[in-house]
């Protein structure tokens, strides 16, 4: 008698186990999001780009995390302070496991950066001399010389455990990764689908959303289509052409927000210019100056952005450290042929000049269509372009300081680490003159004031005098125009409703800041 | 037979080799890969250290010989972008597209023959001249355009179809086939569908031409005389003997198809290999590309012989020699 009855009270007890299961995976909330494309890595030291970042800051931690609006805060790292001018001293959160039950300690750190110094990212650490493990919960961190924005760097340095990493490799790291991070990665077929679950043991809490499944669908119609039928609830990237046939189906909202790339034009300053022929006018301010009135950037962005971008007011967004309040570049260089005109004639070309501008056509939003914009602008003046377009695979070799063969040049550029120091470092400063400065000078622009202030702001360890020194740099450029600053690119994101997504001004989607009905 | 397989193992050798020399000669033209992998604010000595950890800071011809010598022992190298050997990339995108291609080469086939056969025989029939003027579309629509309207009416509009994407698999010796799933099957549908179309017109148009030719022999006629019917005198007598060019083109469409279904795999988001070989152009990735080519040309070498054991099937008088 006694043996049936136990095993009808299992048989019992299974089926409520199995209900109950059945129940939680019904109301368990998943998300598959459309993304332009497959990430190439999942192991962060290997290289970056878009869809990588994004899987990266899914299975992994940094010390310091950059939120959605670019602001910083605790991450791996719960507090930090200087020691002096140049150490600093990062108190690590207790308690924190990888995804495998390792603890996380502070050799993961030291080792992370040691890693990094050997990989293809050694940028990641260029600001770091020196990192100690003072015990368990405490790094201290040596910098060259006084960096004011470590912190802001750290963001970007996603922290590795020691022991896994060592075992599995490089080559394996890419296929098994392991974090800290909110998710876990379940399976990834290449260019099919990457599937992630929520890590339960999250030190900031269990994610809300439980799957997240990631399809790279490259071409964006296709994408646009997959958001209608439903088989995606985001999309990253919804085509222009398709915002008002989202917006009008009524079961979507079109998200926008202008993102951190800033699209400029750098001109030459050197007496001689390879598609110049004689002087180079450029030289003279007031020449970079007439062109910078010759440019209609509202044209731009009605005709060939449809709408869809930001005219820059500055080399860096308002956001950033060493943004001048109330300084527009639109305002100081209104469209204005006529002032150009005078402007060019003073300068003794009054018969303007022909010049080549390299532009790529596979990189920005329209860019091959901007660069044929410019051109027909500039010809008001009198400055002949001729366009010389290609795709950013030969662009980036061509274009590379000591630019031998370029006048003017159309890229972005873009800082996620919000301070304005490491672009006016690479972009403004005088070439050849400090190592790991002026490296991207592709106008050879010198200005030893600005080199002066930009020196100034990396001897600080105070981020308000970084500022100052930083904004004093940022007025002396804008009336310089070393660099013509047109507009920030409009990033665009589609959700079926009842999808909560606030996009994020790196364009980094994540799972873990979303929800879903 | 054996000297023919000789013969052609010696051409494909020779093929192989001047593909790799072709493709490392053009790399040289197409940008510096290093460039696609650091960071635009990168300073010498981290360009310097990236081209070192990619082996591309020796000479053209050092790396060539690093690649044939790495070749003969079976390491074809890894890709720059992805630092993950170069014919895992290609080989586990593979089965995706191979699978796609060979339902839209059936569907080619099972369509072209019959109604070629048929328009071959009544050259001037109006049900001819329908599937005629048919073809023409197939030939002239280019495939991305076709690609979008089937997945704006059969996805968007009618929710028949997914519009993209491979679908659930099953896994059989460690390939994941998605013929073998009912959603697999529902996933395949459109992309084989706008594959096929190309394909399916010219060997319809071939057949036909064939049909015509063959239509005025002799041994028609005396076939028919003899009591054959209508049906066996176009199939066995007549088809067979206008087969041999239509087998030729066959061949060649299954391996171009194979090889470049990159159009019809980026708007499916079909996880194919097609798309690997474009992407890895824009980024200037040799290793992936030498090896992708060079399996092309393997491709080709291997279904021309199949094709030419075919011929001696379809018509005894040919010997491979």
């Amino acid at each position: 008698m006694k043996y049936p009855s136990q095993s009808a009270l299992r048989a019992g007890a299974i089926g409520v186990a199995i209900m109950s299961a059945t129940a939680a995976f019904a109301q368990e909330k998943s998300v598959t999001i459309g993304l332009t494309s497959d990430p190439s890595h999942l192991y962060p030291l290997a290289g970056e780009e878009l869809s990588s970042n994004i899987m990266y800051y899914h299975l992994y931690d940094p010390l310091v995390k950059r939120s959605a609006d670019l602001s910083f805060g605790p991450g791996l790292a719960e507090s930090w302070e200087n020691v002096d001018e140049v150490t600093w001293r990062f108190k690590l959160r207790e308690g924190v496991t990888f995804h495998n039950g390792n603890a996380f300690t502070a050799d993961d750190v030291v080792f992370t950066v040691n890693k990094a110094r050997e990989s293809i990212r050694p940028d990641l650490v260029a600001n770091i001399a020196e990192i100690t493990a003072i015990d368990d919960t405490t790094v201290e961190i040596k910098t060259p010389k006084p960096y004011a924005v470590l912190p802001n760097d750290l963001a970007e340095l996603l922290i590795l455990d020691e022991e896994y990493t060592t075992e599995t490799g490089d080559e394996q790291m890419d296929l098994k990764p392991m974090g800290t991070g909110p998710y876990k990665l379940v399976e990834w077929i290449k260019e099919e689908k990457l599937t992630l679950a929520a890590f339960d043991g999250y030190w900031a809490g269990a994610p809300v959303i439980k799957n997240v499944t990631f399809r790279p669908i490259t071409n964006p119609a296709t994408r646009t289509a997959a958001l209608l039928t439903g088989e995606v609830d985001v999309i990253q990237d919804l085509a222009v052409r398709d915002v008002d046939r989202v917006k009008g189906e009524g079961d979507f909202n079109v998200l926008t927000r202008p993102s951190l790339l800033n699209v400029v034009l750098a001109m030459d300053t050197r007496a001689q210019s390879p598609t110049i022929e004689g002087e180079n006018p450029m030289t003279d301010v007031r020449v970079r100056q007439a062109i910078a009135h010759a440019i209609d950037v509202d044209a731009i962005n009605k005709i060939v952005m449809n709408g869809l971008a930001t005219p820059s007011t500055q080399y860096v967004p308002s956001s950033h450290i060493g943004y001048v309040e109330g300084m527009n570049f639109r305002e100081m260089y209104p469209l204005d042929i006529e002032k150009a005109k005078a402007l060019l004639a003073e300068a003794g070309h009054p018969d303007g000049f022909t010049m080549t501008l390299d532009a790529t056509n596979n990189r920005y939003v329209n860019d091959a269509q901007i660069a044929q914009a410019l051109a027909s602008m500039l010809a008001k003046i009198g400055v002949t372009l001729e366009l010389n377009i290609m795709p950013k695979s030969n662009f980036w070799g061509y274009i590379r300081v000591p630019t031998e063969n370029s006048s003017f040049i159309m890229s972005g550029w873009d800082v996620p680490a919000g301070d304005a120091g490491s672009m006016y470092g690479a972009l403004f400063y005088t070439r050849d003159k400090k190592e790991g400065y002026g490296q991207v000078n592709r106008g050879s622009y010198s200005n030893p004031d600005v080199d002066a202030l930009v020196d100034q702001a990396d001897a600080t360890p105070s981020i308000e005098e970084r500022d100052g020194y930083l904004q004093e740099a940022t007025k002396i450029l804008l009336a310089d125009v070393p660099m013509i600053p047109v507009h920030y690119e409009q990033d665009i994101y589609a959700a079926r409703k009842g999808v909560t997504l606030e996009p994020r001004v790196d364009k980094f989607i994540w799972a873990y800041d979303m929800d879903v009905e | 037979m054996l000297g023919y397989l000789l013969k052609r193992l010696i051409q494909m050798l020779l093929v192989l080799w001047v593909v790799s020399v072709i493709v490392f000669l053009m790399m040289s033209f197409t940008g510096d890969p290093v460039f696609m992998v650091v960071p635009i604010d990168a300073t010498d000595a981290e360009i310097a250290q990236a081209r070192r950890l990619l082996g591309l800071d020796q000479s053209l011809m050092v790396q060539y010989w690093k690649f044939i010598t790495s070749l003969l022992q079976g390491d074809f190298g890894r890709s720059y972008v992805f630092r993950q050997p170069a014919m895992t990339l290609i080989l586990e995108r593979m089965p995706a597209t191979v699978e796609m291609v060979l339902v839209a080469m059936v569907l080619a086939v099972v369509v072209a023959i019959p109604l070629g056969v048929y328009a071959g025989a009544n050259p001037n029939g109006r049900l001819s001249r329908i599937i005629m003027s048919s073809s023409l579309l197939g030939i002239s629509l280019p495939g991305f355009w076709v690609g979008m309207v089937l997945i704006y009416l059969f996805a968007v509009n009618w929710g028949i179809f997914p519009s993209s994407g491979r679908g659930d698999t099953a896994e059989i010796l460690g390939l994941r086939i998605s013929l073998l799933t009912w959603d697999g099957w529902h996933h395949i549908v459109l992309p084989a569908v706008t594959l096929s179309l190309g394909t399916m017109a010219i060997l319809l148009r071939m057949t036909r031409a064939g049909m015509m030719e063959v239509a005025r022999q002799d041994y028609m006629k005396f076939a028919r005389a003899k009591g054959a019917t209508r049906g066996d005198v176009l199939y066995k007598h007549g088809l067979k003997n206008a087969l041999i060019p239509v087998v030729t083109i066959f061949g060649l469409q299954l391996g171009d198809l194979i090889a470049f279904a990159t159009i019809t795999e980026t708007i499916f988001s079909w996880p194919g290999m097609g798309k690997l070989l474009i992407d890895s152009i824009y980024r200037a990735d040799r290793p992936v590309i030498v090896v992708y080519l060079m399996l092309v040309a393997l491709i080709f070498v291997v279904i021309n012989f199949l094709v030419d054991i075919v011929y001696t099937l379809i018509d005894p008088r040919i010997t491979l020699k």
